[in-house]
C-alpha cells in the first residue's frame, strides 16, 4: 500500500517552510526596474559569516537588478531546514552544502546540476579549480556545487612551545621521527601548572580519517557496495594513533575541549581545519603557526571537506541567471573569503601573491592536492558514526583496532543491505 | 446559554490549539510509524504495519540509548527530588528577606539556556584543563569527567542538577508553605519531636506536591536530550546518548522518517508506563 507521496512531502515541507514563504524568491520592481530576489543559506554563523556578509552588500550594490538576501543558522538546522523545505518546494535559490551532505541532496533532486552554467558563456574556467575538489562535487558525471574553499585539515603550532622545548618553530616537523621527537620533548618539559603535552587528538572523525588514508587505507571498495574498513592499513593507521597515548606522548581523546588546551598554550601541535583559524586570529597572546601534517604512513593524505555553492533545481531561466551571476561572483571573489580563515580553490587565486601574504592558510593549501574527502554514500552520518565510534575505542584502548573496525564494517555493511532494500542508490568515490 | 455549551466556547481557543498541534501531529507521527519512508529513497512511502516497531526492538542502538536514558532517570530523578526537598526545607527554616535571597540564587542557573550550562559544564569538565580537576588536582585525584564510560553519564547528571535543581525546589517550599501552621503547633502541644513533625505531618501533606514534581521530572528524564548534545553529543562510546538524541539523528541526519516516528512512540509508551506505575504506587500508599 502507498500513499501520495507528493502530497504529504508538500504538507510537511509547506507547513516547516512557512517562514521562507513569507520571504519567497519574487521580482520586484525597483525604480521602475526589475528586481530578482534571491535568498541565499548558509551555516556561516561564526565570523566567516561577517566576510560573507560583506561579499553579499558588494554582490548588491555592482547588480542592482539583483537582491541576495542572506540568511545564516548553525549548521545543524540549516541542514534540517534546508532538507524541509526542499521537500516543501521552497528551498532557497542559493545554498552552500558541504561536499560530504551533496550527494543526499543531488538525490533528493533539490539541487540543479550546474555543468550548463560552468560551460556555458558566463561560465566558470574548469581547469582553474583544484582538480580534487573540483571532482568530489559530480554524481553521475554531473556537477552539483562550485567548490568555494577547501578547508583541508593542517597542523597548527604553538611556535613559543617548541621553541621552549628545543625545537627551530620554523621547521614543523614532517615526518614520525621529528613528530615523535617534539612530543617526547614537550613531555620533558618542566609540568609547570598543568601537564602539557606535544599533541592532543581534537577531532576524532578527521584525525583518524587522516591517519587511515595515510595508511593506504579506504573505507568502501570503488563501486561503493562494500565497506572495507577492516583492512590491514586502516588497522595500522589506528594502531599508530594509539601507540602515541600508550607511549605516554599524547593524552587519551577528550570529547571535544583539546582544542581548548592548544589555545592556553599547553600544546604543541593539534591537527584542526583551517576553520578554526578564526579562533587563533582573535586571540593575541599566543604565538601559533601553520604547517602541513606530517606524514606518518606510506601516503600524503589529510582529510579535507569544502563549502559549496549549489543552486536550487527547478528555478526558471531569469532567476538560474541571476543566481548563476551571484555564485560566480562568490567564486571570483574567493580570494577575500579566503582572508576569513579559509583556502580558496581556484588555482589563479592559490597562486597569488595576496594568498602567499596569507601565512597559515598558504601553508595549509601546501595539501590541497592530497585532500582527502569522506566517500560520497548518502547515508553519510550513520557511516560516520560508525567510523567515529570505530576511531573512538581504538584510541581510547577500549578495544584493539581490528575488533573495533571488523563491527564498524559489519554495520556499514547492514546499512548497505538495507538501503539497496529500500531503493536508495548512489554513491561515488571521494 | 446552557453552562455545558458554554463550558466549551471557553474551552474551545485552547482545544482548538491543542488539536492543531498536539493531537493531530500525534496522530499524524503514529501514522506516520507505520510506513516505511526514507526520504533519499526512489520507492514511495510504503505501509509496513508495525515492522518499524519490530525494527526498533531488535535495534542494538536502541538498546544502548535506552538504557543510557534508563541510567540518566535513575541517577537524575531520585537525587533531584531529595536534594530539593531539603533545599526547600532550608529555604522555609530561613525567614523574612533573606529567604527571598536565597530562592534567587538557588534559581538563577534555571534561567541559563540548556546551551550556555552545557558549553560551561563542558570547560568544567575539561580532564586536563577544566576548573574542577584543578581543585581536585592538589589532592591526588583527576577525574576523566567527559572522556571515561563510567563517568560521563554521573557528569551529565551533576550538571543537571545543579542547572535544575531551582525548580522543584521552588514548588517545593510553596508546598511546605501550604501546609497549616496549626497542625504543626498541635503536634507539638501533643509532644511529637521535630523529627516526627517533619515524617509524620509535612512529608503526607506534601505528597501530592511531591508526585507532581516526581511524575515531572520523570517524564523530563525520559526526554533528555539538551544537555547531553551540548556536552558530550552522545559519547564517550555512544554512552550518553539518548533516546531522544537517537531519535533526532534517525529522523534529521539519516532522514528515515518512519522508523524515528516509531521510536518517538516507543519512548511515548515507556513515559506513560511509568508515569502509571507512579500514580499508582502513590494512590496504593494512600489508600
Amino acid at each position: 500500500m502507498t500513499t501520495p507521496r507528493r502530497a504529504v512531502l508538500t504538507a510537511l515541507g509547506g507547513m516547516l517552510a512557512a517562514p521562507g514563504i513569507l520571504s519567497g524568491c519574487s521580482s520586484n520592481v525597483i525604480g521602475g526596474r526589475k528586481q530578482t530576489t534571491i535568498r541565499f543559506w548558509n551555516g556561516f554563523t561564526g565570523p566567516d559569516g561577517r566576510t560573507m556578509l560583506g561579499l553579499v552588500r558588494k554582490f548588491n550594490e555592482q547588480n542592482p537588478d539583483v537582491h541576495v538576501v542572506m540568511q545564516r543558522m548553525d549548521w545543524g538546522t540549516f541542514y534540517n531546514k534546508l532538507f524541509v523545505a526542499g521537500l516543501g518546494g521552497r528551498a532557497p535559490e542559493c545554498f552552500v552544502l558541504h561536499t560530504r551532505a551533496m550527494l543526499r541532496f543531488a538525490l533528493a533532486g533539490f539541487a540543479a546540476p550546474l555543468d550548463t552554467f560552468v560551460a556555458g558563456e558566463n561560465g566558470l574556467p574548469e581547469s582553474d579549480f583544484e582538480p580534487g575538489v573540483w571532482g568530489a562535487t559530480t554524481y553521475k558525471d554531473e556537477h552539483f556545487g562550485i567548490p568555494l574553499d577547501v578547508h583541508a585539515m593542517g597542523m597548527y603550532t604553538n611556535r613559543a612551545l617548541l621553541k621552549e622545548a628545543g625545537w627551530n618553530p620554523d621547521t614543523p616537523p614532517t615526518n614520525t621521527d621529528e613528530f615523535v621527537d617534539v612530543c617526547k620533548r614537550v613531555r620533558k618539559l618542566p609540568k609547570g601548572d598543568s601537564e602539557r603535552y606535544g599533541f592532543v587528538f581534537t577531532n576524532l572523525e578527521t584525525n583518524g580519517y587522516t591517519l587511515i588514508r595515510q595508511f593506504g587505507g579506504n573505507v568502501f571498495t570503488p563501486d561503493m557496495q562494500t565497506c572495507i574498513l577492516n583492512s590491514p592499513e586502516n588497522q595500522n593507521g589506528l594502531t599508530f594513533g594509539r601507540s602515541l597515548i600508550e607511549d605516554g606522548l599524547v593524552p587519551s581523546p577528550e570529547n571535544f575541549d583539546a582544542w581548548i588546551g592548544f589555545r592556553q598554550g599547553r600544546v604543541a601541535m593539534a591537527f584542526e581545519g583551517i576553520y578554526m583559524l578564526a579562533d587563533l586570529q582573535r586571540q593575541k597572546d599566543l604565538d601559533y603557526g601553520g604547517a602541513p601534517v606530517p606524514q606518518f604512513g606510506t601516503t600524503k593524505a589529510v582529510w579535507a571537506d569544502s563549502h559549496n555553492l549549489c543552486m536550487r533545481r527547478g528555478l526558471d531561466p531569469a532567476t538560474a541567471a541571476a543566481s548563476w551571476r551571484f555564485m560566480r561572483f562568490l567564486s571570483n571573489n574567493s580570494l577575500e573569503w579566503a582572508l576569513g580563515g579559509q583556502i580558496p580553490t581556484r588555482i589563479s587565486q592559490l597562486e597569488s601573491p595576496e594568498f602567499a601574504k596569507m601565512e597559515v592558510q598558504a601553508q595549509f593549501a601546501k595539501q590541497v592536492k592530497i585532500v582527502k574527502y569522506h566517500p560520497k554514500v548518502p547515508f553519510i552520518f550513520e557511516y560516520l558514526t560508525e567510523f567515529t565510534l570505530a576511531v573512538e575505542k581504538v584510541l581510547r584502548g577500549r578495544e584493539k583496532a581490528p575488533t573495533a573496525l571488523k563491527t564498524a564494517e559489519d554495520n556499514i555493511n547492514r546499512i548497505i543491505e538495507r538501503q539497496r532494500k529500500q531503493g536508495v542508490s548512489g554513491g561515488g568515490q571521494a | 446559554m446552557k453552562p455545558r455549551a458554554s463550558g466549551w466556547i471557553f474551552a474551545a481557543p485552547y482545544l482548538t490549539l491543542f488539536t492543531a498541534f498536539v493531537v493531530g501531529p500525534l496522530l499524524f507521527g503514529f501514522a506516520l510509524s507505520l510506513f516505511r519512508w526514507e526520504l533519499l529513497s526512489n520507492v514511495k512511502p510504503t505501509f509496513v504495519g508495525f515492522e518499524n516497531y519490530a525494527e526498533a526492538f531488535r535495534d542494538p542502538y536502541v538498546h544502548q540509548a535506552l538504557g543510557a536514558t534508563l541510567r540518566f532517570v535513575w541517577m537524575a530523578v531520585p537525587a533531584t527530588i531529595l536534594l530539593a526537598l531539603v533545599i526547600a526545607t532550608g529555604l522555609n527554616a530561613v525567614a523574612g528577606k533573606r529567604q527571598g535571597f536565597w530562592r534567587a540564587c538557588i534559581y538563577v542557573p534555571h534561567l541559563l539556556t540548556v546551551s550556555v550550562a552545557g558549553i560551561l559544564w563542558r570547560w568544567f569538565y575539561n580532564k586536563e584543563f577544566g576548573i574542577l580537576n584543578a581543585f581536585l588536582r592538589p589532592i591526588g585525584i583527576e577525574i576523566p569527567w567527559l572522556s571515561d564510560v563510567a563517568w560521563a553519564m554521573p557528569a551529565i547528571v551533576l550538571m543537571t542538577l545543579w542547572w535544575t535543581l531551582g525548580g522543584p525546589s521552588v514548588v517545593l517550599l510553596s508546598g511546605l508553605q501550604n501546609i497549616p501552621v496549626s497542625y504543626l503547633e498541635a503536634a507539638s502541644l501533643d509532644g511529637a519531636t521535630p523529627t516526627q513533625r517533619y515524617f509524620r505531618i509535612i512529608l503526607p501533606l506534601l505528597r501530592p506536591v511531591l508526585l507532581f514534581v516526581t511524575v515531572m521530572h520523570v517524564i523530563g528524564g525520559f526526554q533528555v536530550f539538551g544537555q547531553v548534545y551540548m556536552i558530550t553529543r552522545g559519547g564517550p562510546e555512544l554512552s550518553t546518548r539518548s533516546l531522544v538524541q537517537y531519535i533526532y539523528e534517525t529522523a534529521f541526519n539519516n532522514y528515515r522518517m518512519g522508523y524515528a516516528a516509531a521510536l518517538s512512540w516507543i519512548l511515548f509508551a515507556v513515559i506513560a508506563i511509568f508515569t502509571l506505575v507512579q500514580f499508582r504506587l502513590m494512590r496504593e500508599e494512600r489508600s
